[in-house]
């Protein structure tokens, strides 16, 4: 008869089971207690054993597959119990699925007089798991999804291995404004002007184009900058591929194409594809300054605040009222120094008053 | 060994293919997701639960730990009682409450195992000052892993027994590892009976626990010694697990050549041979007792499998609201 091989419940938290290698074929011959398979839980890796004795016939979860406790892993077909050794008939009889007990003839009659028999032993722990309502009002949590879970990951590792460093400066906004002013047809967007000042200083400053790999520093594979986007609470980063050489007009129309594509759900667009440094706007939210987490392998990240009328202190003394922006220089300590960096912030400083 | 009857022999035997048929049997109805919860299994040590209790009277106490199928039925529980346990029925020996890690009967001297490592040294010290209050002969013995020497309640219970002469019987069944660590990692001095003959003053032994005769014989003595007033006594019983801390630990962390060389040391085929070797019994006598145990094992698990559930109003009895 047929016997579906269920993952048994190792993992020690709720977690899904990643299945790591199968040590037998379909078509081959396994008896009870013959280990199966190796598989990664929370915790260790370890092998299943089968528990039962027969022919493999198929395998169900594949390499790599993630499964949950009680899901179908493979299908064998076994001998009708009732023949088998004394090892392998305590088995099935423990735990049966619905179409095994019917088949192997071995369930005892319904027991009228006790209405609540072990649901579980009966089911089976997995049926009761995964049965289990939850008590009405109980919050179980928001499951990230698997963009969120590689972010996440990332975002943990890079805060806690680099030693970051942050420095804060403010930045006149004037031309920039005249600059979208002048071009009043297509509304240039403000992160083109940003973009090709980090790449234009960038060019002065060869260690913002290294990484750190080991105790050398390496060059960057890509001189892209990424641009941070926020997707339906996602977060993607739009690298614009060689940005120096670009007028504001073509890196704008870029950003704008790539942001078009992720909307429309493109499945290259959300890839993650490397840059050299990524700037973060958060200046439409009202935010005046803030101070955002480098994305690996990448060596600084630039946070851009709100651009707005502030009070500026002018040279001949007297004060007078500019349209301003903050900016804010995330930097791998391991790789530049407190000045340098400083001198990097501020040719990007001078590259965007100039624009 | 000339001095035992075969009946006793065999029956010490049959004890040990108990235990180690229901935890090879419990394996797989976990795998299979009969059962709650995870367990924590003794293949490999069973010689130390039967040569210990088989020198213990109903009314001698043991305190255990999450890892008591063997220590139960060493001491005379039945294996439907401990079945319907692990099923969580209400007809299991704590009426399902207790599960795989807390399994026990008052009635049969065994507190309900305490999974707190140490914990049931104290509890074994406390009722081994009762007994001896109540000037009555009988001896409370703890079991307990070599992870637990290193708790402070061992050092509690173990002092206060030997201040007072308790007649309680430490056993500590060293089997190299606490949960994953290695005793070597967590010990200056890995001679456990050395260190607590040192430390606290009593009378301690060790010896190979995966020799059912030799643990019954240093048990023996033992327990005479606490019923005489002279306890308490402490024995390291020398001992290795076969398998994983728990079913969801694969043990990777014992190395694969000390686990075939304990292998070899498996007390049940060791204690087979020597039964062969002296004609006390051949390969059909053995063989009839595993079959014995495997149709008894069998039958607890169709009654464990009906047995009923504990209610809803279940949940206030026997706790304390």
């Amino acid at each position: 008869m047929r016997f579906e091989l269920k993952m048994p419940d190792l993992a020690t938290t709720d977690s899904e089971i990643r299945i790591g290698r199968w040590m037998v074929e379909p078509g081959e011959k396994v008896h009870r207690g013959q280990p199966l398979l190796e598989v990664e839980t929370d915790k260790a890796a370890m092998e299943v054993e089968s528990v039962v004795s027969g022919v493999l016939v198929e395998i169900v979860s594949q390499v790599d597959d993630a499964v949950s406790v009680g899901d179908v892993i493979a299908v064998f077909e076994v001998a009708d119990t009732a023949k088998s050794s004394p090892m392998t008939r305590s088995a099935p009889e423990a735990a049966p699925s619905a179409s095994d007990r019917s088949a192997a003839g071995t369930s005892p009659p319904p027991v009228e007089s006790t209405p609540r028999v072990a649901e579980g032993a009966k089911g089976g722990m997995f049926a009761r798991k995964r049965g289990a309502a939850s008590p009405a009002g109980y919050d179980e949590g928001v499951r990230l999804t698997v963009a969120e879970r590689t972010a996440s990951k990332r975002l943990q590792e890079s805060k806690q291995t680099i030693p970051h460093f942050y420095l804060q400066t403010r930045f006149k906004a004037s031309a920039i404004l005249a600059r979208r002013e002048a071009t009043a047809s297509v509304k240039l967007t403000w992160d083109a002007f940003f973009v090709r000042a980090v790449a234009r200083a960038m060019g002065r400053f060869d260690r913002f184009r290294r990484r750190l790999e080991g105790d050398r520093l390496v060059p960057l594979a890509t001189l892209a900058v990424g641009v941070a986007i926020d997707h339906a609470g996602e977060l993607f980063v739009i690298p614009v591929v060689e940005p120096a050489d670009k007028s504001v007009e073509e890196i704008s129309a870029e950003i704008r194409a790539n942001v078009e594509r992720l909307r429309g759900g493109d499945a290259d667009a959300r890839m993650i594809r490397p840059a050299a440094m990524t700037i973060s706007n958060l200046g439409v939210c009202n935010v005046e300054c803030f101070l955002p987490i480098i994305n690996p392998p990448e060596t600084a990240i630039l946070g851009i605040g709100k651009v707005a009328p502030c009070v500026v202190v002018r040279e001949d003394g007297q004060l007078g009222v500019e349209p301003c922006g903050t900016l804010a220089l995330s930097v791998d300590h391991r790789v530049a120094g407190g000045r340098y960096a400083a001198e990097f912030l501020d040719a990007i400083v001078r590259e965007l008053e100039s624009a | 060994m000339l001095q035992y009857s075969p009946d006793f022999l065999l029956d010490l035997y049959a004890r040990m293919v108990r235990i180690r048929h229901f935890e090879e049997s419990v394996k797989f109805m976990f795998l299979e997701g009969a059962l709650p919860g995870t367990i924590h299994q003794c293949q490999g040590q069973e010689a130390t639960a039967v040569g210990v209790c088989s020198v213990l009277r109903n009314d001698d106490f043991i305190t255990s730990t999450f890892r008591g199928h063997g220590h139960a039925l060493a001491k005379g529980l039945t294996v439907e009682e401990l079945l319907c346990e692990l099923f969580g029925a209400s007809t299991g020996c704590c009426k399902g409450k207790g599960g795989s890690m807390h399994v026990g009967n008052m009635a049969k001297g065994m507190v309900p195992g305490i999974a707190i490592v140490g914990g049931g040294i104290p509890v074994a010290a406390g009722m081994a000052l009762a007994f001896k209050m109540q000037k009555t002969d009988r001896v409370a013995v703890s079991f307990f892993g070599d992870g637990a020497v290193a708790e402070g309640a061992f050092h509690e219970g173990v002092n206060m027994a030997a201040i007072w002469n308790l007649p309680a019987v430490f056993v500590c069944e060293n089997n190299l590892y606490g949960a994953s660590t290695h005793i070597s990692q967590v010990m200056r001095d890995t001679n456990i009976a050395r260190r607590v003959a040192g430390g606290y003053g009593i009378r301690t032994e060790q010896l190979d626990g995966n020799d059912v005769v030799a643990v019954h014989e240093a048990a023996r003595a033992a327990v005479e010694e606490c019923r005489a007033g002279s306890g308490p006594v402490f024995l390291e019983l020398l001992t290795y697990r076969l398998t994983g801390h728990s079913r969801r630990d694969p043990g990777h962390y014992q190395p694969k050549e000390e686990r075939a060389a304990w292998s070899e040391k498996d007390p049940i085929p060791r204690f087979a041979q020597v039964l062969r070797d002296r004609g006390i019994a051949d390969d059909s006598v053995l063989e009839a007792i595993a079959q014995r145990i495997a149709s008894e094992f069998d039958e607890a698990v169709e009654v464990a499998r009906n047995a009923p559930q504990p209610t809803v109003e279940d949940l206030l009895t026997d706790v304390f609201v």
